[in-house]
């Protein structure tokens, strides 16, 4: 038994071939990481500049830095609390869309029964609607459940957007679950539920981990609903919170670059934490 | 061991939803004789901390505490219809005049303030600015400021070209406009990519093409045979052919921060832009050091050739706010108590513009606004933003022709065809 | 490569008649399923019912909608050359999107999937573009693309002032420009996507073929690619779909009026200047429901033709196992 799970782990390490990557992968990857974050930095460093900067020399350097643009972001006590009701948001948005999303996902891909595919065309045709044009009967419905101008307002509607792409981007990874692991979690008595459970939720985790990462990067960055939804200005989340960076005609292009740049830390945080784990699934699942 | 599973699945979908509901709802608003909300457009800076000092002040005079919701600008219409859409109307909000106030009216969500404005009002501020915000004779809305529209430009680069005096007329700027591009400066900033800029010349030329009547009717009306609107067209046509704007004008934002036309004009990138009265704001934003263009000249629309309208007409636009139909009578006191004296002086200092009430108008100190006043108060008539009278519908439509045409795609024909054709489906 | 074929080879996916416990099965199935569907039915299809709903009336978006004009809208929409050319955008923009991004991620994901120094690191910066939100891409670009931007300005530095172009406003270019700025955007989804589904392909199929001798590149052609198959066909159905949804970006480098000059303008940029922008929401509502039909057309040819594979089987692994 040991050498068969020494046999496994050391399979495990090297995923995907013994391939190790040659020179051309690196400059490969360097050349498309380049054009990737080019325009990010150009971003990032416009935050450094004044307006007056960017319209007279758009491609400079910042001549001088100016550190107030991110220095007043970051002390502005809008921004801390805007990303505390982003994080709320869109985490909670993700959780129950993952929970939702699974269980559902899981019904489609591995029951049998009538409807089955009304059901997934179902969740298919709602990314097909624009949801800007959704927003007005949408605002009405929200508002008789009582629930406008609070993010839970804001959080319901999200989970509903983001089922259909989670769905149909999970169901091909539960259904790519052997049969036989079902029989045999059957024949242990665990039925349906029980496998579900236990082995379906480890061996898609690639699928979870990836649509909880999609779902989190959207909803973060979502405007059109909190837009509509909230109006109290201690509920805002950080799409919205720019607003204070925009004046009754204009706007203060350089302190909205550095402030954007500010707001996508934490989603690129979640991203980097989550990606190494699109690792595993089926691995070892059938040996033995 | 089944049931526990499917136990705990269900623990796990309550509690999500448990979570999700905690947060506390906000219900409709009633017509409350102590409260009153109001949505202006002022998102940060000076405007802002004047609405704040406006509710202050309200509150300890009267008792009624005003809830001041920010909403930016462009976001500001598209809130406003969900809102009258499911009853949460703010009692008091922004308005400007024309189709889109009839509008309002029309779907019955506006308060008729023509006999619950105060007397002292009405004196102070003359019927004109009342006019803008009339729908078939009967007054909804109060006005605050005037906008008219004119030709903001920098001394400093016209004295570097070389041109001596203001132009009065399309030949005198036609002239200005070469001996700019001469100097190698940009003789025009136009921020076309959100129209209206663009437009802002048909209008004016149309102005200066059309009779008062038809400008004035055109509303109701919405009848473009009459030969000045061609004409317009064809001046619009001939000045574009001179190549009077800058480089990439059809992708220039008008005022978005770096890069748009009033940011060309505050670094000196650009000679001259037609614009309404809140430029000299909007640029101020946009210098090097942050203060207003000490070298900011200000001349009103040129006069031009054989054209039936006044050649001292001014375009311009009146910003006001309204009632709710079913806010409580707290809303028209609200209006009359920002109509004195005291707060259209602070109003006109916060936001650098004309007020509304006469008497206010006599407090301003700048000499660019002094200026603007005074063409104002020496104009043969005011006529408002054309696409503002005409109504989203056609508005939007001309505005869109006019940027084609200016693009190369369209001539002044189809200007007019496109303000028919959209008239016709509306 | 008997090991390798017998390990792919697709066992008939055996069905099993569901037994007794018929009942139990419906309440599985009410108690997984329900609550996604209770949620999206409610904030997601009714919204939609009736905004299709609003698109049979003329209405100026205030009250309820009385003025019913039946199909007058639709019929204005498709007699409007503006729409079709719209149309023809969207349809590029869905081939082009998938010609350009689809095999770049593909090879990139095969690739990066070996062992190499900093592949996490590149992964993450990778995905930066689809996290920074499409408005301050919109910004960002629109001050580099804009004809005195940071491009041309620079251009201008290095002395290859030739080169500088009206990227945004010529239609000459302005699609390619479009198409870039989209394909760099949304790289890192579709890379992301192939990951993930790499995932699932089982480490001893890797072993069999290289213990029957087979190169990096043919164990990816042979086994790799195939295998993805499924995923490729997954992100290419979204990718289609966001396609023919594309809206923000145009909006925001472009803007609503531009876009047609350039020849940018999508069927949504249509549905926002004729809807919103003008006051007519019922016709923008019609608008609307024309998008939702012409991606369901689009949807389901796609079902038939290319995912049909995979409900029945064939490649997904299902089944394809047999214990020896």
């Amino acid at each position: 038994m040991t050498t068969t799970a020494t046999a496994i782990r050391a399979v495990r390490r090297r995923r995907g071939t013994t391939h190790t990557a040659g020179p051309w992968v690196y400059l490969m990857a360097t050349i498309l990481v380049a054009i990737c974050i080019g325009p990010v930095l150009y971003i990032i460093i416009g935050g450094f500049r004044t307006n007056s900067q960017i319209t007279q020399d758009p491609s400079g350097w910042p001549a001088p830095w100016v550190f107030s643009n991110y220095g007043d972001v970051l002390v502005s006590s809008e921004f801390w609390l805007a990303m505390g009701n982003s994080t709320i948001s869109a985490g909670v948005t993700t959780l129950g869309t993952v929970v939702l999303g699974v269980m559902a996902s899981y019904v489609i891909a591995r029951y049998d029964f009538l409807g089955k595919g009304a059901m997934y065309s179902l969740f298919a045709a709602g990314l097909m609607f624009p949801a800007t044009v959704a927003i007005t009967p949408l605002y009405l419905l929200i508002r008789n459940l009582g629930l406008v101008n609070s993010l839970a307002g804001v959080i319901l509607p999200q989970i509903a957007f983001a089922l259909p792409t989670t769905i149909i981007i999970l169901v091909p990874f539960l259904r790519a679950i052997p049969k036989e692991l079902e029989e045999a979690a059957s024949i242990d008595g665990t039925g349906r539920l029980g496998f579900f459970w236990r082995m379906v939720i480890p061996l898609s985790l690639p699928g979870v981990i990836t649509v909880a990462i999609l779902c989190f990067v959207t909803t973060w960055n979502g405007y059109i609903l909190p837009l509509f939804i909230l109006s109290d200005e201690s509920l805002f989340t950080l799409p919205l919170g720019v607003q204070n960076f925009a004046s009754q005609y204009s706007v203060d292009t350089a302190r909205v670059l550095a402030y954007t740049s500010l707001s996508m830390i934490p989603a690129l945080i979640f991203f980097s934490l989550f990606e190494k784990r699109i690792v595993g699934g089926l691995t070892g699942a059938v040996k033995g | 061991m089944n049931a526990r599973k499917t136990w705990l699945a269900a623990l796990a979908t309550a509690s999500v939803a448990a979570m999700a509901l905690t947060g506390c709802a906000g219900g409709s608003k009633p017509a409350d004789e102590n409260s009153l909300e109001m949505w202006h457009n002022s998102t940060t800076g000076p405007g802002k901390a004047y609405w704040d000092e406006v509710a202050a002040a309200y509150e300890e005079e009267t008792g009624v505490t005003v809830t001041m919701v920010s909403v930016q600008n462009e976001d500001m219409d598209g809130k406003l219809q969900t809102a009258s859409n499911s009853g949460d109307m703010p009692d008091v909000f922004m308005s400007r005049g024309g189709g889109k106030l009839a509008d309002f009216v029309d779907a019955g969500v506006v308060k008729d303030l023509t006999d619950l404005i105060s007397d002292e009002a009405h004196t102070a501020f003359g019927d004109a600015a009342f006019a803008a915000l009339q729908v078939e004779g009967k007054t909804y809305g109060m006005p605050v400021a005037v906008l008219p529209q004119g030709m903001f430009y920098s001394q400093d680069l016209f004295d570097e070209a070389g041109i001596a005096e203001e132009p009065a007329t399309m030949d005198e700027l036609n002239d200005a406009v070469s001996k700019l591009k001469d100097a190698g400066i940009s003789p025009v900033a136009l921020g076309a990519k959100a129209a209206w800029p663009a437009a802002h010349w048909y209008y004016g030329f149309a102005l200066r093409a059309c009779s008062e009547d038809t400008m004035q009717n055109i509303s109701v009306t919405h009848d473009f045979s009459d030969p000045c609107w061609l004409e317009a067209g064809e001046e619009l046509v001939s000045f574009a052919a001179t190549e009077p704007f800058n480089e990439g004008f059809l992708t220039t934002d008008a005022q978005e921060g770096a890069g748009s036309s009033a940011g060309l004009l505050a670094n000196h990138k650009a000679g001259m832009e037609l614009m309404g009265g809140w430029n000299a704001g909007v640029i101020a934003d946009l210098t090097p050091d942050g203060e207003p263009l000490a070298d900011l000249g200000w001349f009103p629309l040129p006069a031009v050739d054989g054209g039936a309208g006044d050649p001292s007409a001014m375009m311009g636009g009146v910003d006001g706010y309204s009632c709710s139909a079913d806010s409580s009578s707290a809303c028209e006191d609200f209006l009359d108590f920002i109509a004195k004296a005291e707060w259209q002086e602070k109003y006109a200092e916060a936001y650098n513009a004309i007020p509304a009430s006469k008497e206010a108008q006599a407090a301003v100190t700048d000499p660019l606004l002094q200026e603007m006043m005074a063409a104002y108060n020496e104009a043969g008539y005011m006529v408002q933003w054309l696409d503002t009278l005409l109504g989203q519908n056609v508005g939007n439509a001309l505005n869109a022709a006019v940027v084609e045409t200016l693009a190369g795609s369209g001539d002044a024909q189809s200007i007019v065809d496109a303000a028919e054709q959209a008239a016709a489906r509306g | 490569m008997t090991e390798t074929a017998t390990l792919l080879a697709p066992a008939g996916a055996a069905r099993r008649a569901p037994a007794r416990g018929d009942w139990r099965k419906r309440g599985e199935i009410a108690l997984l399923a329900g609550p996604a569907i209770v949620v999206f039915v409610v904030f997601v299809i009714l919204p939609v019912v009736m905004a299709a709903f609003y698109g049979f009336f003329k209405w100026k978006g205030f009250g309820f909608p009385d003025d019913f004009i039946g199909l007058e809208n639709y019929i204005s929409i498709f007699k409007d050359p503006t729409f079709r050319s719209a149309v023809g955008h969207n349809f590029f923009i869905v081939i082009a999107s998938l010609v350009l991004q689809g095999p770049l991620a593909i090879l990139f994901a095969l690739l990066m999937n070996q062992k190499m120094r900093g592949r996490s690191l590149i992964r993450v910066l990778i995905f930066v573009p689809y996290v920074i939100s499409e408005v301050v891409v919109g910004t960002g670009w629109s001050l580099m693309l804009q004809d005195v931007g940071a491009l041309n300005s620079f251009l201008g530095k290095i002395g290859l002032d030739a080169l500088a172009q009206s990227w945004i406003a010529d239609p000459k270019i302005a699609m390619g420009t479009l198409m870039f700025i989209i394909s760099w955007k949304y790289i890192g989804f579709a890379v992301i996507l192939m990951l993930a589904g790499l995932q699932s392909i089982p480490e001893e199929l890797y072993e069999a073929a290289s213990i029957d001798g087979a190169s990096f590149w043919q164990t990816q052609w042979r086994i790799t690619l195939p295998l993805l198959g499924p995923t490729i066909r997954i992100w290419a159905f979204l990718s289609i779909i966001g396609s023919l949804q594309l809206f923000d970006l145009v909006n925001i480098i472009w803007g609503q009026y531009v876009a047609a000059t350039a020849g940018t303008s999508t069927m949504a940029t249509y549905m926002y200047l004729n809807g919103h922008l003008a006051g007519n929401y019922g016709f923008g509502n019609a608008v609307a429901v024309v998008l939702f039909l012409i991606s369901l057309v689009v949807a389901l040819v796609y079902q038939r033709f290319a995912l049909n594979r995979d409900t029945a089987g064939a490649l997904t692994g299902d089944g394809g196992r047999k214990k020896r």
